[in-house]
């Protein structure tokens, strides 16, 4: 049976501020989670991601509708909700004057782990991001990305059934975006479930089984990232140089985007050799590649935006 | 469980903000150094009013470790957004209010006995004096750990918080007869005095060492005030930390 870790129903907020008019940051937005899902929520600045995890972890009252962690309400019962979750919060630091060491084992502790499981949590979760060779510094003395670690290292050592993370890898090398990605994998392998929001779409991309693309405090979209990217007509994108100027050419094969001189086309593989035969026939270098998940996120975002 | 509150977790909160102040242990030698210069002067321009005025200074030490709570809470949830990753936890606000307040007093009292010490030398107090002195400071750190808190919440800068803390200190420590004897201020003004928390304890602790008498229903209403302020107020205090750990 699965077993829903989250559920948002018509979720509304509306921020008042004396002096300036009311913001309505969400407008009916609903969504389910599956345990063990790693789900992704993309969307511009401002677009509401951020205020909806607010929302769901406890830390800010909807104006109306219903959410449910694990069944309990998270309007009315917060205290039932708060054993059962952990958030990165956006730019969130460790204590300056606490190791990363001391950081992890003492929030496990005040979160109620014994002295054994926090010991052993701490070490396994600075060993997995990198940390354990700056265990004994303080934080203070560290790297912005390495404190963007402890900070991601505390909250995956709870192994907290449900983990919301809000743009968890701002800031992280390569190195440290794909040790953050596999902890995460490893923890929903364990059954945890993660909700993350991020401006990498390629993390996006990577990680998350399912993603919910927000707009103006709506979702636009909702599905796999294969999904997202067959939105806009085609999985395949071919780019033309110089090709601005031959777009009437191309018309005809799916969704043309002029960038600068250059003409891309976005199209099935089925009709990448007509594409390549009118290209070659003028004269034009093409080449062709996949269609990412920005350019997905681009054409959704942007058609929402046109139809304002 | 007594009113709903919840401390599970909050003992080793408290333990954690004892660390964070540990590392910074020039802050905490330094807090003594304002009522240590006062002491100074004092020593220099009015000798027999030294003892008064190292009562003055431990009532108005205590404060500052209360206003401490301010520019702490407010550090840890404007700077590091450390507040969200506590109240989406287990940890309750109530733990986490008691958390940061008690931190406070654990890491910044010890420098604060010296002036216990000093006092003992200048001044012995008889037993009932050093139970109005403990009775007084713990209501004296309520009463500040509880404004610090609250106005840490108010705020969404440091740089807007920052003037709050000297001017509580300075309105609540150095204004009122704390480092000066409650016999110095003017009749018709006594009685509001003694409803500051900070005036009351200092006008307490000085009547019980003997050094400045004051009537009876003078120690009725000072006794009274700071009481019912630190108790209420410490109420207050958990029931805004409750309302504040999620944004309306």
């Amino acid at each position: 049976m699965t077993i829903e870790a989250l559920r948002a129903e018509d979720v509304r907020k509306v921020y008042h501020s004396r002096g300036s008019p009311d913001v309505e940051a969400l407008r009916g937005v609903s969504l389910a989670l599956r345990q063990g899902e790693r789900i992704a929520l993309l969307g511009r600045n401002g677009a509401g991601k951020t205020t909806f995890l607010r929302i769901t972890s406890t830390l800010l009252l909807p104006t109306s509708g219903r959410i449910e962690v694990f069944g309990h309400d998270v309007v009315s019962a917060p205290e039932d909700v708060r054993p059962m979750i952990a958030v990165v919060p956006q730019e969130g630091k460790p204590f300056f004057h606490l190791t990363p060491r001391e950081q992890v084992y003492c929030y496990l502790r005040a979160r109620g782990f014994s002295k054994e499981v926090a010991r052993s949590r701490t070490e396994a979760a600075l060993e997995k991001m990198g940390l354990g060779e700056v265990g004994d510094r303080l934080s203070v003395t560290l790297s912005g990305g390495q404190k963007q670690r402890a900070m991601v290292a505390t909250v995956m050592a709870t192994e907290a059934p449900l983990m919301f993370l809000d743009e968890p890898t701002i800031g992280l090398d390569p190195f440290a975006r794909r040790a953050v990605w596999d902890m995460l994998r490893a923890l929903t392998r364990r059954g945890s479930t993660v909700l993350l929001t991020t401006h990498y779409l390629d993390e996006a991309e990577a990680l998350s089984e399912r993603l919910y693309i927000v707009e103006e405090g709506r979702i636009l979209f909702e599905g796999t990232a294969e999904a997202a990217k067959r939105q806009i007509g085609g999985t395949l994108r071919v780019s033309i140089e110089n090709g601005g100027n031959h777009r009437e050419l191309f018309a005809s094969f799916g969704q043309t985007v002029a960038e600068g001189a250059s003409l891309h086309v976005i199209t099935e593989p089925e009709r990448i050799h007509e594409v390549m035969d009118v290209a070659l026939r003028n004269r034009l270098s093409a080449t062709v590649g996949p269609v990412t998940l920005e350019e997905a996120f681009l054409t959704i975002v942007g058609r929402s935006i046109d139809a304002e | 469980m007594a009113f709903g509150l919840k401390w599970s977790g909050s003992g080793m909160f408290l333990a954690t903000e004892i660390r964070v102040q540990l590392h910074e242990w020039l802050a905490i030698v330094t807090g003594t150094l304002t009522p240590g210069a006062l002491i100074v002067f004092v020593a220099i321009l009015a000798p027999e009013l030294l003892p008064v005025t190292v009562i003055g200074a431990l009532v108005y030490s205590m404060f500052l470790i209360g206003q401490r709570v301010l520019n702490e809470a407010a550090y840890i949830r404007i700077d590091h957004k450390l507040n969200e990753l506590y109240h989406a936890s287990p940890l309750s606000p109530e733990g986490y209010f008691v958390g940061i307040a008690g931190g406070m007093l654990v890491a910044y009292l010890p420098p604060s006995l010296v002036l216990v010490v000093i006092l003992e030398i200048l001044h012995p107090l008889p037993p009932l004096g050093w139970l109005v002195l403990a009775a007084s400071l713990i209501g004296v750190w309520l009463v500040s750990s509880t404004i610090g808190y609250v106005v840490s919440t108010l705020f969404k800068d440091m740089k807007t918080i920052w003037p709050y803390s000297a001017l509580l200190t300075n309105l609540f420590g150095v204004v009122p007869p704390v480092f000066y004897p409650l016999g110095r201020v003017a009749i018709e003004w006594r009685s509001a005095v003694l409803l500051l928390p900070t005036s009351a304890a200092a006008a307490l602790v000085d009547a019980a060492a003997g050094l400045d008498p004051i009537t009876t229903n003078e120690a009725i209403l000072a006794a009274g005030a700071l009481t019912v302020e630190a108790i209420a107020l410490f109420a207050f205090g958990i029931y805004w930390a409750r309302r504040t750990a999620r944004e309306p």
